[in-house]
């Protein structure tokens, strides 16, 4: 009787190729042993009921010391170290006729077996199994004769343990070497520098040990040490991507810390350099997630979002140079079209919009409303966190890079029959945020429908620009010039010939609810900041600007209105709320500071403050500083510094005389303004009536219809 | 029609024959039976229709044993070709396709995926062919030595794989050997997902530009691709010809007769089951949902019939586990069948599947054979594909729905009412109108005009205008 002994290194994908295989067996009388690495009876029971199934000794079961051993080799060889000391593979091997490897894990126990049972026929696959079965069966005379030459193990099998052993070896000793304990002694760091920066080092090998000696410096505590070395290291290199890596966790630290890392360009760039690499050999997968680390390491939010600085906001073309200019970026970059141009409704039915809902609808609210109650136009709302729909967001950013890299995938289709019914119903969709849904959403063809797009601000400093597909969207929508200027600075295909055509028009506010009386002529004295639960808004601008104030009049005071700063974000945000705190702890007990926390009745809270301060380093708009001046509260414009001296900014936003560069400026402002009641009342009124009429939802409205309800201009 | 150079002139009046009148031909076609691939026919009646023109036709292919690690063999497709084609066989074996483990070095053993990375990335230092580029060097001592042994007048190259285009771009430089490149379904046009498969500057664009410029002719399998060639290299439009797969008059049955209402229906699919997964899930979908809504499927039976996985994964892919899943919808799942049987299918099925991938550049060689029938077909293919060109005038289509399920379950509900009630002057009528593409039709001109341009107008010495018409019978032998 033919015996034949299988491998499986991995649960099986398709159980029934194997059922039905060891169906046939059976009808060729051949008796089949399994043995895996993993659970049989949880994993595939299927199987167990028609073959005798055996799983390999745990490292549980075969000891710490084995555990140890196993941890250390080479994954790969883990299977046949575990086979090797299993008496039960050892007696079925030896009266195995037939060695099968299910998979490309079990390929090297079997290879093994092959070299010390040497009978029989080796194979790897299902069918080549039943063909080495036919062929016994066929001559099983032949197969009965041994040859010397198959007598006793393989001289293969001998070197091949000796030079493994030898290579575990070497791999424990450099372990030791390299390792965390040894990297306390100063003599050790030394030798391994001097090592790893020598002349003539085979570059791999040079990033090899530089990476493993970094690490292990790193957490034994000796973190300077592990910097100069990958300084010197990376001197020594060529490739950049050889240097990024090397240079990769002084770089991350860095930017964990808040800082701007000096090498965070090259690393980058190593970065993409290694996706470019997969991409050639189109591994998309592997691509992606270089990509998807390069985005982490130049979009990380303490560089843009925590601190009083970007250095993408500073020189957007410069910085995203490493990624526009690879043909990584450029791959990403590949616009994929539509079939058809969007078209607009015809006027014999409802103009249908779509409009994705669900994640932020902060902004969105009067528009939905607006639409809704507008006759002629029918709504649906696409809601993104509804069971069905959630999914399909899932991984979405590693998915859409794969997608972008690739120009196609898989995920497309599950879009497409996620919100593909949708999109073929609507005449118009309008995407708020230029984030993940947006982005997706130009994974698949929106047919005829006309796609709207509107970024705020944060998008800017964010992948989602780079990942979206512009050539299937119509019209983008940004809340003020200063942004589009950053945003097409940033992504400068959205100036292609096939970007979409871009609008600026101011958010939707309803601002009447702010006109409230101010009964007390004392609040021209009382400050007011909407909003400080990110560093960019700045408050302790807003506390020198009190403190300039008092030192000439202390009946001046300031209050805050909002959340608190979240320090669990990052190192820069608790920096910052330290600073913060210790300002406070100087102005709070006196009563010239007064906190509201966060509040549901901000035009309440608006009647006693006189003057209201937008502070921050950015902004797109500042819509809690226009509430403010709805009010009737004198605006004081920090002139953003993100923008400052660009050809857009607070200074073109707003009338000029609200828009100071210093505190003192804005104190001066401010004593100005509030001289007499009369003075400080005829300025508020003066802002509360350029506000309502140039950025209330019922002058704005009008902008809106005009890009929603009436076929497009030709022009971009 | 072909422009005729000058240059070819000067070729033919200094090229002299060794031996008697018959002049010899290099025929650079890997997958020559008995390979059982789809392109297999193709090589067999080119090679016959050469000979038949009066050449003297040396096939250079590879061993027997490397076919039965790739798509098996069939040996019934020995008894068609030519017995005056002499086939020589290079011992070149895939090996990323071995399976036997004991050949297996430890490294591969260790780490296979990262072996054949390797493995591809040596082949493609080679020649820009992943798979097949290390072949170069054999290829073209092969063609060397043969024309050492007696001076070839002509080669004909066809691809997959590409890597014979080194062979030929070998004799070329060394022996100013005239070629066709018989590029069927073309190489820097992506025929699967429509578009461009690499820039003219790649290392591939360039080996293309090179060998097409100096070719005698271009053959593609249909307007589409010839058209991308056309355009993409307007100065050598003139050497461009379209050499459709055609059918074998052999594999089609006497005739095609409405199914009796007294048995189940029997629908079939024939060819390599090298398809897209979505694709055959949207079909397997489509005929569950079809079974189940009309009573006349009830009892229906759809056979899969081809090669499945190739290698380790022979009959152990998604494919498979598809196909078997479906057994409970009456699908029916065997291997590929032999040559000299596939008339015998075609005689027991009442409706024919055509599954396809690729779109407006893809024809595929099934289709002639499935209109040749005179049986239904159904289409489980992209809308926008040049079978659907093809099928449009074709009276027993159920048209090109796409692949939603739905809509190929429509499909197949319409294949039965056709398989039951299209009559037999019908299927008659359908059956005459494929004649055009019968195989013989579309090679004889072209192999002609090839013979005339390289031999001028008369062909070889000895032989008769029209030889060539005598081809059919040949290639008909043995069942073919």
């Amino acid at each position: 009787m033919i015996e034949v002994l299988v491998v499986l290194g991995a649960v099986p994908a398709r159980v029934a190729v194997l059922t039905d295989a060891l169906t046939q067996f059976r009808a060729l009388g051949v008796t089949v042993r399994i043995a895996t690495t993993f659970d049989p009876v949880e994993k595939i029971p299927a199987v167990t009921e028609l073959a005798e199934v055996h799983q390999l000794p745990t490292a549980a079961q075969l000891g710490p010391r084995f555990g140890r051993m196993l941890k250390r080799a080479n994954p790969a060889r883990r299977p046949w170290l575990r086979a090797q000391r299993d008496p039960w593979i050892r007696r079925h091997a030896k009266r195995a006729d037939v060695l099968v490897a299910l998979d490309v894990k079990a390929l090297h126990t079997v290879w093994q077996l092959a070299q010390r049972h040497r009978r029989a026929d080796a194979v790897h696959g299902i069918a080549p199994a039943l063909q080495a079965v036919q062929r016994r069966s066929a001559d099983p005379a032949r197969y009965r004769r041994h040859r010397l030459s198959t007598i006793g193990p393989s001289p293969t099998a001998l070197t091949s343990t000796t030079r493994s052993q030898t290579i575990d070896l070497a791999k424990r000793v450099f372990d030791l070497s390299t390792g965390k304990r040894a990297m306390q002694l100063a003599p050790v760091r030394w030798f391994w520098h001097q090592a790893v920066t020598a002349p003539g080092v085979p570059e791999r090998l040079r990033g090899v040990a530089a990476r493993r000696v970094n690490r292990s410096m790193r957490r034994a505590g000796h973190r300077d040490s592990a910097n100069r070395l990958v300084l010197a290291a990376q001197r020594r290199m060529r490739s950049v991507a050889a240097k990024g890596q090397v240079l990769s966790p002084m770089v991350e630290a860095e930017l964990k810390e808040g800082q701007l890392p000096e090498h965070l360009k090259t690393v980058v760039k190593g970065q993409l350099q290694m996706a470019e690499g997969h991409l050639k050999k189109r591994r998309t997968g592997q691509a992606a997630e270089h990509v998807v680390r390069a985005f982490d390491l130049m979009f990380h939010r303490n560089l843009h979002f925590d601190g009083l600085t970007s250095p993408l906001a500073a020189d957007p073309a410069g910085f995203l140079a490493p990624l526009l200019k690879s043909e990584v970026g450029k791959a990403l970059a590949t616009p994929q079209g539509r079939r058809t141009p969007a078209e607009f409704p015809p006027a014999d039915r409802p103009h249908r919009m779509l409009f994705f809902t669900g994640i932020n609808d902060n902004f969105i609210g009067p528009i939905l409303d607006r639409y809704e109650a507008t006759p002629g136009v029918e709504v649906r709302r696409l809601n993104l966190v509804e069971e069905s729909i959630r999914p399909v967001l899932g991984n979405g950013r590693m998915r859409l890079t794969r997608h972008r890299l690739a120009g196609s995938s898989e995920h497309a289709r599950r879009v497409q029959e996620a919100w593909g019914a949708d999109v073929a119903w609507a005449d118009t969709i309008f995407v708020d945020w230029c984030n993940l849904a947006a982005a997706m959403l130009t994974m698949i063809d929106p047919g005829s429908a006309r796609v709207i797009i509107r970024l705020h601000s944060f998008e800017a400093f964010t992948w989602w620009p780079h990942l979206t597909d512009w050539s299937r969207v119509d019209d983008l929508v940004f809340v003020s010039e200063h942004l589009r200027d950053l945003a097409l600075a940033a992504v400068p295909r959205l100036r292609g010939p096939e970007g979409p055509r871009t609008h600026v028009i101011a958010n939707a506010m309803d601002l009447h609810r702010y006109v409230l009386p101010k009964p007390s002529a004392e609040a021209r004295f009382m400050l007011g900041l909407v909003g400080l639960s990110a560093v960019a808004k700045d408050p302790r601008w807003a506390l020198e600007v009190l403190r300039e104030l008092r030192r000439r009049d202390d009946r001046y005071r300031l209050k805050l209105i909002g959340d608190e700063l979240r320090t669990s974000l990052g190192p820069g945000v608790a920096r910052y709320a330290e600073e913060l705190a210790a300002d406070l702890a100087e102005l709070e007990p006196t009563g010239a500071v007064v906190r509201t926390g966060r509040t549901e009745d901000v035009p309440g809270a608006l009647t006693d403050v006189g003057v209201i301060l937008s502070t921050s380093v950015r902004e797109s708009f500042h819509c809690g500083l226009v509430e403010g001046a709805a009010s009737g509260a004198v605006p004081v414009v920090r002139d953003w510094p993100f923008f400052a001296g660009r050809a857009h900014g607070a200074r073109t936003l707003f009338p000029s005389d609200w828009v100071v560069s210093t505190p003192a400026e804005a104190a001066q402002r401010i004593l100005d303004v509030t001289a007499s009641e009369e003075t400080w009342r005829e300025a508020g009124r003066a802002a509360a009536s350029h506000v309502l009429g140039e950025w209330d939802w019922s002058v704005t409205h009008k902008d809106f219809d005009r890009l929603v309800l009436e076929p497009p201009a030709a022009t971009r | 029609m072909t422009k005729r150079r000058p240059l070819w002139d000067s070729w033919k009046r200094s090229r002299t024959r060794r031996s008697g009148s018959r002049p010899h031909m290099i025929y650079l076609a890997i997958g020559f039976p008995p390979a059982a691939k789809s392109s297999t026919y193709r090589m067999r009646a080119t090679a016959n229709q050469f000979a038949a023109a009066g050449w003297d036709v040396t096939v250079v292919t590879i061993a027997d044993e490397a076919w039965e690690r790739d798509y098996g063999l069939d040996h019934t497709l020995v008894a068609g070709v030519d017995p005056r084609v002499r086939v020589v066989k290079l011992p070149l074996f895939r090996e990323d396709l071995e399976t036997d483990v004991r050949a297996y070095t430890e490294r591969r053993a260790l780490d296979h995926n990262d072996y054949l990375t390797e493995l591809r990335e040596q082949h493609l230092k080679v020649f820009p062919e992943p798979v097949f580029g290390g072949w170069r060097p054999a290829l073209e001592e092969a063609v060397l030595r043969l024309h050492r042994e007696r001076p070839a007048e002509l080669l004909v190259a066809t691809c997959v794989p590409y890597v014979n285009l080194a062979a030929t771009w070998k004799l070329w430089e060394t022996h100013r050997v005239p070629y066709v490149v018989d590029f069927r379904d073309g190489w820097s046009v992506d025929v699967i997902n429509g578009g461009e498969a690499f820039p003219r500057d790649s290392v591939s664009g360039r080996w293309e530009t090179k060998l097409l410029t100096d070719a005698v002719a271009i053959w593609n399998v249909n307007e589409p691709i010839s058209r991308w060639y056309r355009e993409r290299y307007p100065e050598l439009a003139h050497k461009m010809r379209i050499v459709r797969n055609g059918y074998d008059a052999a594999s089609i049955p006497a005739e095609s007769i409405p199914a009796p209402a007294d048995r189940p229906l029997a629908f079939g699919y024939l060819g390599a089951l090298n398809l897209p997964v979505p694709l055959l899930e949207a079909v397997l979908e489509g005929w569950r949902k079809a079974r189940a809504a009309d009573p006349a499927l009830t009892d229906a039976t759809f056979e899969v019939r081809g090669h499945i996985g190739s290698g380790w994964a022979r009959g152990d892919n998604r494919h498979a586990e598809l196909l078997k899943a479906a057994a409970a919808d009456g699908v029916v799942v065997g291997g590929s069948v032999p040559k000299a049987e596939v008339v015998d299918f075609y005689s027991r099925w009442d409706v024919v599947v055509l599954m396809v991938t690729g779109g407006k550049y893809m024809t595929s060689g099934k289709v002639y054979e499935y209109m040749a029938t005179g049986l239904p077909v159904v289409s489980a293919h992209e809308a926008e594909h040049d079978a659907s060109t093809l099928l449009s005038t074709y009276p027993l289509w159920t048209g090109a729905v796409g692949l939603e399920p739905d809509a190929l379950a429509g499909a197949f509900r319409r294949a039965a009412d056709l398989a039951r009630n299209a009559d037999v002057t019908e299927r008659d009528k359908a059956r005459v109108d494929a004649r055009q593409y019968a195989r013989e039709e579309q090679l004889i001109p072209a192999v002609r005009e090839v013979t005339e341009l390289v031999l001028g107008v008369g062909g070889p010495a000895g032989t008769a205008p029209g030889a060539a018409a005598d081809a059919p019978a040949l290639a008909r032998e043995g069942g073919s």
